[in-house]
Order: structure tokens, then C-alpha cells, then sequence
């Protein structure tokens, strides 16, 4: 027993080096920017808690939150959609076709997230792929107006942070014995309620990791929500970009800060909670 | 004076920091450091003013750290009493907040061998201006066939989802707004008729970009055809071949000064003053107004010429006349006001 103990203290000591990085580089930062949430006017002379009411009492403000944490929801399902299959079929698929596939995959994670953005405005434009196409074939008269739009984006970033959904359900999907699909086929049931009954519950961590990820991702990358949401549609990370710098309203930066991040966490853990029911649903 | 809050937590991590890194005290030696800004800026003060600045200075060492004027505000604030930065750039906006928080130490104009040969706008001892960024019409020539001649051509019916335009974050955009509310009998205190000609401009508006450089890049995708431009940045695009063309309106450019200020507690001031000083001879300020920097000179003994003469004006005199100046002090009493209520009210 004690031979086993052992390496667990080992372990714990292990993790000092990173707790220590994070106590001074996370933590400290952290707790200043609390800090400077609360004071009451831009240049810091008095503390209190305005900027919070400020934010909170304002249905502007709430409506950017509520549009962010909402625009997550959005790239987060078109992922899981998308993404599901992609892994499916990787999973399935012979060992040279999965080298290929692995490599399609990653490949958005190899390049920087500008250019892929980038290549977005090149495929959303008014003289873009898309309405280049659905002009040729007549499906429309005039070019559409896809970039800048809350749609344009919400595709841009799906494809953005594809490799963070996939690559947890693939490993989810790997995990899972092909004899339970042929008990569950031998059984009776058809494709779907396999699907449903085996597959779904059983890939459930994995889901719920992929999800936690985008989700994440999605709501926070200012550079892809900038470039091709552009400079009207306002979403937590530029709100609080503009206040920070343009406006040198620290702050009411800071505070909207600590107002996302709660929100974000709140969340994550709803659907952390979601998942462990869901889970429980399934052994039961 | 009592200490405010804010100066006893700078100084406690100030201290801290000397503590941990017993090597900063020592900083005195360091080279010294000019925040310019990035991209093209980069590349000109690079090719152009740093040897300039070293061929007269005995060699002097420099290092350009490019980077945002916010950036350079917080950096020089967390560490007042020993910067990391000795000459900073800003858009006016920003210089005046580096001003009023006293980052900035005079410039020695008695000092100075070009000061006096500034135009009048350009002087300031707290931060003259090497230079000015002009914003006028940008437009598409291959789509506009009639070239715009004035501001509220950008209105015309013609340009129904063509337009383009930046929000307030930028200096370009706040600057537009207050101009086209001047045109529309307000002013820098009030700009009630700007927010009413960008609503009725709604129909027009084909992008709200967040910034300036976005919005340049929307000519090259053809989602706009007309819009403020920035004249330099907009000459630089058309070099590399995209089909963009630069006009003055007739109500006159936006002209903004580009200013340049000694960071308060350098340790190289008197290198700051040099560098600042080459900044404003003649000679640096003609090779920047030629191909491809094609920045505006404000020292009056630049015989102006090239693209700056062809398409702005052919002499500092017609400049004044040219150009829109306008008071960013009062521009920035309002500002955050004005952010909140575009973020509100302007969706397309």
C-alpha cells in the first residue's frame, strides 16, 4: 500500500513548478484586475462598486452579453453537427484515408488564425466564392450581404475552431467497441436507435470536452468576431476592447472583464451539469 | 500633494519589481527606445529617420518598438519613474490623455533646429508634429466612373450598399463624424447632426469596419466602393495595385497630427530631443513625402511635391487653407459618450 502512496506524493510535488507560474501569472493578474473593476471613475481615486451597476442595470450591455454567450451557442451546435460526422467517418475509415483526413483536420490549427479569417472575407465578399456562385447559377439578383453579418461570422468561426470539437470526439469515437454496434444491430435496432442508445451516450465526454472547447474559443476570438462581424456588431470581447483602449476606462474594462468571465463559467457549468445528467440518463 | 491610490500601488509594484529583477535599476545605460507605430510607420521611421537620427548623433544606438498609442500609454504608466520607452507617437487623441496624465516632458524648443520652420499647427512643445495623416474620398475608379467631389456625394442614391465607413474607435472615424456634423452646423461639443447624417446614410452602408486598416481591405474584396480613407494608407494600397483612387473633398481634408513626445523620467533625453529634432528637419520629412511612404511634411522649407502636391496641395500656404483642423481637446470631453451611443444606435 505505501509503495502505491508514494508516487502520489510525488505527483502533488510535481505540480509545484506550474502552481507557482500560475500564482504569479494568472492568480496576481487576476486579483488586480478585480481590483481595478473597483474603482469608481477612469483615473482610479475612489473605490466602489459602480462600475458593476453600471453594466448590470444597463439592457445595452446585457443584450452585448447575452448576444456573445448566444453567438457561442450558435458555433458551437453548427460544430458539433459538422464535426460529429467528420470524426464519424474518420473513425471508420481505412488507416491511409485517415492520414489524410487527420492532416485536413489539423491544418487549420498549423495556419494563423488571421489567415484563415482572412481567406473568410475573400469567400464571404460581395464578388466572393459564395455569391460569385449563387449569381452564376441565377439564385439570386443582386450580391448578398454576407460579411458583416451575424451569419457570416457564426459560419467563419465554426470552420475556425473545427479541429477543437473534432479532435475530442474522435478520440471519444476510437474508444468505442465496434461489437456493441453489432450486439445492439443483432438485437434489433436499426441505425438511428443505435445512434441513439450506444453511440450518443457513450461519446458523451467526449462531446462535452469538444463542446466546452469551441464554446470557449468561439465567444472569445476577438480577431475572427472583429474582421468579420466588423465594427457594428458588438460582442463582449471588442466591448471591452473599446473601453480598455480607446476610451482608457480601465475600470469599467476590468469590470466587464470579470462580468464575462463569470457568465462564461456559469455557463460551462450548466453544461457540464447537462452532460452528467445526460450521462446518468444513460447507465440508467 | 496626497498620494492617490493608484500611485501607491504603482510604486509598491514598482518596488516589488525592483526586487525581482535587481538588474532594471540599472537601467539607466539602456538605448534608446521609440515606440513608433506598425505597419507602413514602421517600415518608414526604420528606412528613413533611424538613419538619419544615427548618422547625426555619432552613431547613437536606437531600438524601434512598434506598437499601439494605447500601448504605449500603459506601458510608460506602470513604470513612471524608470519607462521602458523614451519617445512615444500618438494620434491626437490619445496625446492629449499621455499629456494630462504627465507622461510627457516638454520638448527643448530653444534647442531645436527645425521647430520654428513647423506650420503653426504643428507646434507644441509638449509634442510637435513631424507629421499630418490627411483623411478624404476614397472610391473605387473602376466602379465610379465620375469622381466625388464632395462629402455628401456619399449620400447619393447611386451608392445604395457601397459605402463604407469605421466606428468611433479609430481617430478616422471620430474625426469623419465631427466633420460631417460640422458641415451640418454642429461642431467638436456637438455632434447631434453627424449622428443624424450617419442614419440617414443607413441605405448607403455596406460595412462598418472596426478599424481603418479593415476597411481599406473591403476595396480589394469589392464589398465598398466609396468611403473616408486615410490619403497615405489608401496611395500605399493603390502602389500595390488595388484599384482605389484618393480626392480632397471640397469642404476640405481631415487633416490630424501625428505628434511626437518625450516620455517623462527618460533616462536619453537628450537623445529623445535628437530623434524628435531629426523628426522634424527638412530632409527626413522630404524623402517621407516622396514614394512609397508618402507621408505630409510639416515643416514649411519641404518643397512640397509628388502625389502630395498633385492630390493634397502644392504649399504649406494652400495646406492651411486645405486643410480641416480640429480640437481634439473638446473632441475628447464627449468621446466615450459618443462610442456608446454609435455602439447603440448604428447597426446595419
Amino acid at each position: 500500500m505505501t509503495a502505491r502512496a508514494s508516487p502520489a506524493r510525488y505527483d502533488a510535488k510535481l505540480a509545484l513548478p506550474l502552481a507557482a507560474f500560475f500564482a504569479v501569472f494568472f492568480l496576481a493578474p487576476l486579483a488586480i484586475l478585480v481590483f481595478v473593476s473597483l474603482h469608481t471613475d477612469p483615473s482610479m481615486t475612489a473605490l466602489g462598486l459602480t462600475q458593476y451597476a453600471k453594466f448590470l442595470l444597463d439592457p445595452f450591455s446585457l443584450s452585448v452579453l447575452a448576444g456573445t454567450l448566444w453567438v457561442g451557442v450558435e458555433v458551437t451546435a453548427l460544430c458539433l453537427l459538422l464535426g460529429f460526422p467528420l470524426a464519424w467517418a474518420y473513425v471508420r475509415a481505412p488507416r491511409w484515408a485517415q492520414v489524410a483526413m487527420i492532416w485536413v483536420i489539423l491544418l487549420p490549427l498549423l495556419t494563423s488564425v488571421v489567415v484563415r479569417t482572412f481567406a473568410w472575407i475573400v469567400i464571404l465578399g460581395r464578388q466572393g466564392i459564395v455569391n460569385a456562385t449563387l449569381l452564376e447559377l441565377g439564385v439570386v439578383d443582386g450580391p448578398l450581404r454576407l460579411l458583416y453579418t451575424e451569419g457570416g461570422m457564426v459560419v467563419a468561426l465554426a470552420q475556425v475552431q473545427m479541429p477543437l470539437m473534432v479532435l475530442p470526439l474522435i478520440t471519444a469515437l476510437s474508444r468505442l467497441d465496434p461489437n456493441l454496434l453489432d450486439a445492439s444491430a443483432a438485437l434489433g435496432a436499426g441505425y438511428w436507435r443505435t445512434f441513439f442508445k450506444v453511440v450518443l451516450p457513450l461519446t458523451i465526454p467526449g462531446i462535452v470536452a469538444g463542446c466546452l472547447l469551441t464554446y470557449a474559443a468561439a465567444i472569445t476570438a476577438f480577431i475572427t468576431q472583429t474582421l468579420i462581424g466588423g465594427g457594428q456588431l458588438l460582442y463582449m470581447p471588442m466591448y471591452l476592447y473599446q473601453q480598455a483602449s480607446t476610451l482608457n476606462n480601465w475600470p469599467f474594462a476590468a469590470a466587464i472583464s470579470i462580468i464575462f468571465l463569470v457568465a462564461v463559467l456559469l455557463a460551462v457549468s450548466l453544461f457540464n451539469s447537462l452532460g452528467r445528467l445526460s450521462k446518468g440518463h444513460a447507465q440508467a | 500633494m496626497t498620494p492617490t491610490r493608484r500611485q501607491l500601488m504603482t510604486t509598491a509594484l514598482t518596488l516589488g519589481a525592483l526586487h525581482l529583477f535587481p538588474g532594471m535599476s540599472a537601467a539607466q545605460a539602456r538605448r534608446l527606445v521609440f515606440a513608433t507605430f506598425t505597419g507602413s510607420w514602421e517600415e518608414a521611421h526604420a528606412a528613413v529617420l533611424v538613419p538619419a537620427f544615427r548618422k547625426a548623433n555619432n552613431n547613437a544606438e536606437i531600438t524601434l518598438d512598434p506598437m499601439l498609442s494605447v500601448d504605449q500609454i500603459a506601458k510608460v504608466k506602470a513604470a513612471l519613474q524608470n519607462p521602458p520607452i523614451d519617445v512615444m507617437l500618438h494620434d491626437p487623441g490619445p496625446a492629449l490623455q499621455a499629456i494630462e496624465q504627465g507622461l510627457v516632458e516638454p520638448f527643448p524648443v530653444a534647442q531645436s533646429a527645425h521647430y520654428k520652420d513647423l506650420i503653426k499647427d504643428a507646434q507644441d512643445d509638449m509634442g510637435p508634429a513631424p507629421f499630418f495623416q490627411v483623411v478624404g474620398i476614397t472610391y473605387n475608379p473602376d466602379k465610379i466612373k465620375t469622381p466625388p467631389t464632395s462629402w455628401t456625394d456619399i449620400w447619393k442614391p447611386e451608392f445604395k450598399g457601397r459605402v463604407g465607413i469605421t466606428n468611433l474607435n479609430s481617430t478616422l472615424g471620430t474625426g469623419w463624424l465631427v466633420e460631417i456634423a460640422r458641415m451640418r452646423g454642429g461642431s467638436e461639443a456637438n455632434v447631434e447632426a453627424g449622428f443624424k447624417a450617419i442614419e440617414e446614410l443607413k441605405p448607403n452602408l455596406a460595412a462598418v469596419a472596426a478599424n481603418p486598416g479593415q476597411l481599406a481591405t473591403l476595396y480589394q474584396q469589392g464589398q465598398i466602393d466609396i468611403g473616408p480613407g486615410n490619403f497615405n494608407a489608401i496611395q500605399i494600397l493603390k502602389a500595390r495595385g488595388v484599384p482605389v483612387e484618393f480626392v480632397a473633398p471640397k469642404e476640405g481634408a481631415i487633416a490630424f497630427k501625428t505628434t511626437i513626445h518625450i516620455v517623462k523620467n527618460s533616462p536619453n533625453k537628450e537623445l529623445a530631443a535628437k530623434l524628435i529634432d531629426a523628426s522634424l528637419s527638412p530632409e527626413v520629412q522630404k524623402v517621407l513625402m516622396d514614394a512609397p511612404y508618402l507621408i505630409v511634411p510639416t515643416n514649411t522649407k519641404v518643397a512640397i511635391g509628388g502625389e502630395v502636391a498633385k492630390l493634397l496641395a502644392k504649399n504649406h500656404e494652400e495646406m492651411k487653407k486645405k486643410f480641416v483642423f480640429q480640437d481634439w481637446r473638446k473632441i475628447n470631453e464627449q468621446r466615450a459618450q459618443w462610442i456608446d451611443r454609435f455602439n447603440r444606435e448604428i447597426k446595419i
